[in-house]
């Protein structure tokens, strides 16, 4: 909640319309990469399984 | 511009990020690029269920592709054909991607998410009768199938424009048959059960949730750029220096002292089974039966695999795809099958149950029958080529990548 607290705070201050929009894409450019420091990193190794053979 | 400053930067922010993830693709795909020869020379099973790699190599003349199961990675012998071409001795190295616990099925599915890219390529499709004939029903074990699973094959199989309807749906039948590599994954139920249900309801909800599944399927190419420079990166100076020194190959100097290796490699048991496998099958040879006793089981077994329904789905996407594929099979271990009850006749049955599934793709096909009889060729009843038999593999994919075979 503080950080979107602390945005609206930066918002109120900022009265150009470009200045505000910027700030704002940053909040979602931060939303994205956070989403992609999370969730981002596949696995594409194969599975470690014993091969029995036949 | 003021009303809605919400919907603007949402917009520059989603821009910014496909930006960012186009300018990381190409960096992705130079570096796949430049250090793919490296990576061929290496155990890349740790990429192996991705894309990227396999891309990259089927870009390169030098590369000659090959896809199959352990028949080809079993052995860790200086002859193994990764080992053998390292420093290009005839002017082309191997990108051996087969895999352990491979089969047709999780071959179809790898060949299917390379898609255009696979086009008029050269892949050599190494295929084995060990499943055929060895496996409960022919059928690939759970486990096997499940450590090669792929999402993103899976899903490129699934919504792959050049495939018909149809492949798709053989494929997706048998992807069903194995549960726990869908499970978790709800999109990937759904799509794969739309898939497999001839309804026209499935095939609607199929095609509206293609958006989603290319979606879906380009984060996964994303994440598999990702691991892939990571793998890169993480190489070594000396593991990324690839030397070429030609030379000329004396094959048969070369078959006479892998021989001598492998004779001394089966000094356990006197049926030429190497040491590494014979304590797994000494069992059947406690009693060894005249040939002919056993192939009534035999033919059986071999006749109703189910290998053999995923081998056409391979050769369907195969030849949907345009590759320029060659099928080339192990051959039987003819005098150990005749110890344990299997006359030659028997064992013909797979030769002519692979004609008859794969002849009618018009997929060349070297049957490998003329090794079956050769001392010393096999390590085991499965097939797997021993020291001996990859000096007559590499001699053979030499024989291919220069055009002197099929």
């Amino acid at each position: 909640m503080w950080i979107r607290d602390s945005i609206r705070s930066i918002m109120g201050h900022s009265h150009s319309p470009l200045g505000r929009i910027l700030l704002l894409s940053v909040y979602y450019l931060a939303i994205i990469a956070a989403l992609i420091v999370m969730y981002g990193k596949g696995n594409f190794s194969s599975t470690e399984f014993v091969y029995q053979g036949f | 511009m003021n009303r809605h400053p919400h919907l603007w930067a949402a917009a520059a922010a989603l821009l910014a990020t496909a930006a960012g993830a186009l300018a990381y693709t190409l960096y992705a795909r130079y570096t796949e690029n430049k250090y793919v020869h490296a990576v061929a020379a290496q155990d890349h099973s740790e990429i192996s269920r991705g894309t990227a790699i396999d891309r990259a190599a089927l870009k390169q003349p030098d590369l000659l592709l090959i896809y199959g199961a352990s028949e080809l990675v079993l052995l860790q012998t200086e002859y193994e054909a990764t080992q053998f071409f390292r420093m290009y001795p005839t002017g082309f190295m191997v990108f051996n991607a087969a895999t352990k616990g491979g089969s047709s099925l999780t071959v179809a599915q790898r060949l299917a998410a390379l898609g255009p890219d696979l086009r008029g390529r050269r892949v050599i499709f190494a295929i084995g009768p060990a499943i055929m004939t060895m496996a409960p029903f022919g059928e690939v074990a759970q486990r096997h199938y499940a450590g090669n699973f792929s999402e993103l094959h899976a899903l490129e199989l699934a919504f792959n424009p050049q495939l018909t309807l149809e492949t798709k749906r053989l494929a997706a039948r048998r992807m069903l048959d194995f549960p726990e590599t869908l499970a978790g994954n709800p999109f990937l139920i759904f799509t794969i059960r739309q898939l497999a249900q001839p309804t026209p309801l499935s095939t609607l909800l199929h095609v509206l949730s293609w958006p989603l599944g290319r979606l879906q399927v380009a984060i996964l190419h994303l994440q598999d750029h990702y691991a892939t420079v990571e793998y890169i990166h993480h190489l070594s100076a000396a593991e990324v220096t690839v030397t070429r020194e030609p030379r000329q190959v004396d094959w048969q100097a070369l078959i006479d002292v892998a021989e001598r290796e492998q004779i001394e490699n089966t000094d356990s048991n006197p049926f030429g089974v190497d040491n590494s496998q014979w304590p797994k099958i000494k069992e059947l040879f406690v009693s060894p039966l005249p040939p002919g006793t056993r192939d009534d089981d035999f033919i059986n077994d071999v006749t109703i695999a189910r290998e053999w329904d995923d081998l056409k789905i391979a050769l369907r996407v195969i030849q949907e795809l345009g590759a320029d594929a060659i099928i080339m099979s192990s051959p039987m271990n003819v005098p150990l099958w005749e110890t344990i009850g299997v006359s030659e006749d028997a064992q013909n049955t797979y030769y002519e149950l692979l004609h008859s599934v794969v002849d009618p793709y018009r997929i060349p096909l070297i049957d490998g029958k003329e090794w079956g009889r050769i001392p010393y060729f096999s390590m085991d009843l499965a097939s797997h080529a021993s020291r001996k038999g990859w000096i007559y593999v590499d001699q053979r994919f030499d024989q291919i990548y220069h055009g002197a075979l099929p």
